[in-house]
């Protein structure tokens, strides 16, 4: 039984290490995001058609595309627009869907249903093409892929917020706040939100990385930041002519892509295990 | 003498999926004295809980009145049925899922005071003051639900209960979650609380024998009716009802 506990204590101090790690990389990807100005070693956006297509090497680290534009520069330039627009995406779908979940799984009635409906609609369509032909309307640029994502994404967390808080609901505790006489809205705030917050979290981690994929995505497809903007996903489309003659142009973006999607899923994904120890003990039961 | 309590045809209805309803409580009336003890007893799904959850309104009734204090608050809303809990109040079967698991028991306890706008200091002197008439120390304050055991946790609810001043107090299975000597303990608790202060009791439970020794007058339910009303020397030593028998014997 002790040996056991113990087992479990370590495999509880690895977990945190590795949430330590995972946090610590997303931060630096965060930092690098925001000092991307500071941190670029020649102008993401200065043309030196001499030095185009140079393959790695000194001074180009990452070597250059085809107007002679330093690569690695425009990678650190593209993780602000990459990272700060997931973000932000993330941000609003979480805030607008948790709201409106929570508010209709406590109240229910017709609100619910029709909350519930819309977001049906919305889910019925393929997230990505919906979101294309949504871009597509609005027109280019960073902040319509942003919205265009955000209308697609948002009934996932407003279902989740809503199971959630229907669950909640049901909870001891939150019969004895009401018998305090708390007004509903206090009660949401102070009872069923603090306890449904860590999965909503889990989960918005673990979208950031995909969020930063579909961005990436209509960037690709020419519906999200336009040239000459540097942005991940528009520079693999930019270079995707040069896969085999000059592959660093589309690689070194498409690493970033990787790289911080990677990040972010599993800094989530420990998170997870984090927050719900049962899930670690499950696992090592199977083992 | 005018009832504190009145619950008159009291029926509740759950809707089981689309067509079939589930009637828990069917057709109850019972009245609740100033300063008396009424017990309900009965088998698990014989709908005392659901009278409970009814007569407090976390449960809307599908028929009948409740009256408390003569006023009816069978269909109060908004802050008119907030002020009833200023009368009554409640002590769950589950301690420790009573509180939530992300906040303090001082905390919990002196929710309704801080929904009251009791500002902060005294709230705190009030909280420690009821939970030590509780027999929980200061310290159990700052604590939370995971880290104390289920009779210290039930102290804390009676603690948060009795915060709001109320004149009844509804014991829902309050002692049948926990094992026999803090069961003992918590009932002493009661049985100090009903001696200091003037309340009223409703005291739900399965246990006779805690019927027998805390309560004046017993209801014994079973499919959601009342099948029989008296005192608990009464009800327990001459049952007349054939289901009351029944539940006598299955205990001796």
């Amino acid at each position: 039984m002790t040996g056991k506990r113990y087992g479990r204590e370590r495999k509880r101090d690895r977990v945190r290490i590795r949430l330590w790690i995972f946090g610590i990389l997303a931060a630096a990807l965060v930092l690098a995001a925001f000092f991307s100005r500071q941190l670029c070693p020649f102008d993401p956006d200065a043309q030196n058609l001499s030095m185009a297509l140079e393959p790695p090497g000194f001074p180009h680290l990452l070597g250059t595309d085809r107007f002679g534009r330093d690569m690695l520069s425009r990678i650190i330039a593209g993780a602000r627009v990459s990272v700060f627009s997931a973000l932000a995406l993330v941000a609003v779908i979480t805030a607008t869907g948790t709201v409106l979940g929570v508010i209709c799984g406590y109240f229910g009635g017709l609100a619910d249903a029709v909350m519930m409906r819309i977001s049906d609609i919305c889910l019925a369509f393929p997230g990505l093409v919906a979101a294309m032909g949504i871009a597509a309307v609005l027109g280019g640029g960073i902040q319509n892929a942003v919205i265009a994502l955000a209308v697609v994404s948002w009934p996932k967390y407003a279902r989740l917020a809503r199971s959630q808080t229907l669950a909640v609901r049901e909870e001891p505790y939150v019969a004895a706040a009401r018998l305090a006489g708390g007004r509903p809205g206090q009660i949401l705030i102070r009872h069923v939100l603090p306890n449904i917050a860590g999965s909503i979290l889990v989960t918005a981690l673990l979208d950031i990385g995909t969020m930063m994929m579909e961005t990436a995505a209509l960037s690709f497809l020419g519906l999200g930041a336009q040239p000459p903007t540097a942005e991940w996903g528009s520079m693999m489309s930019d270079g995707r002519s040069m896969l085999q003659t000059y592959p660093w142009v589309v690689l070194t973006p498409g690493g970033a892509i990787f790289l911080s999607v990677a990040i972010f899923n599993l800094l989530g994904d420990t998170l997870r295990d984090y927050l719900d120890p049962r899930r670690l003990w499950k696992k090592e039961e199977r083992i | 003498m005018q009832p504190i309590l009145e619950v008159k045809n009291l029926t509740v209805k759950f809707e089981e999926g689309s067509r079939k309803e589930l009637t828990a409580v069917k057709d109850v009336s019972f009245c609740l004295y100033p300063n008396e003890t009424l017990g309900i007893v009965g088998e698990s799904g014989s709908g005392k809980s659901t009278v409970a959850r009814a007569v407090t309104r976390l449960l809307q009734s599908s028929e009948g009145n409740i009256f408390l204090d003569g006023r009816e608050i069978t269909r109060l809303k908004g802050k008119a049925l907030r002020d009833i809990y200023r009368k009554i109040q409640m002590v769950f079967q589950s301690p420790a899922a009573s509180f939530d698991p992300r906040r303090t028991l001082g905390d919990g306890v002196g929710e309704s005071m801080r929904n009251r706008g009791v500002e902060r200091n005294t709230r705190k002197e009030t909280v420690k003051k009821l939970m030590e008439s509780c027999g929980l120390s200061e310290e159990f304050a700052g604590r939370y639900p995971h880290e104390v055991s289920g009779g210290q946790c039930q102290r804390a609810a009676i603690a948060r209960a009795l915060a709001a001043g109320p004149d009844i107090l509804i014991c829902d299975e309050a002692t049948s979650a926990l094992d026999v000597t803090v069961q003992a303990q918590v009932m002493e608790l009661l049985e100090e609380l009903k001696r200091r202060h003037r309340m009223s009791f409703l005291f739900i439970s399965h246990d006779l024998a805690l019927v027998q020794s805390f309560c004046d007058r017993v209801l014994v339910m079973k499919d959601g009716s009342v099948v029989e009303e008296g005192t608990p020397d009464q009800v327990i030593a001459h049952p007349k009802a054939a289901y009351t028998k029944e539940l006598v014997e299955a205990v001796l």
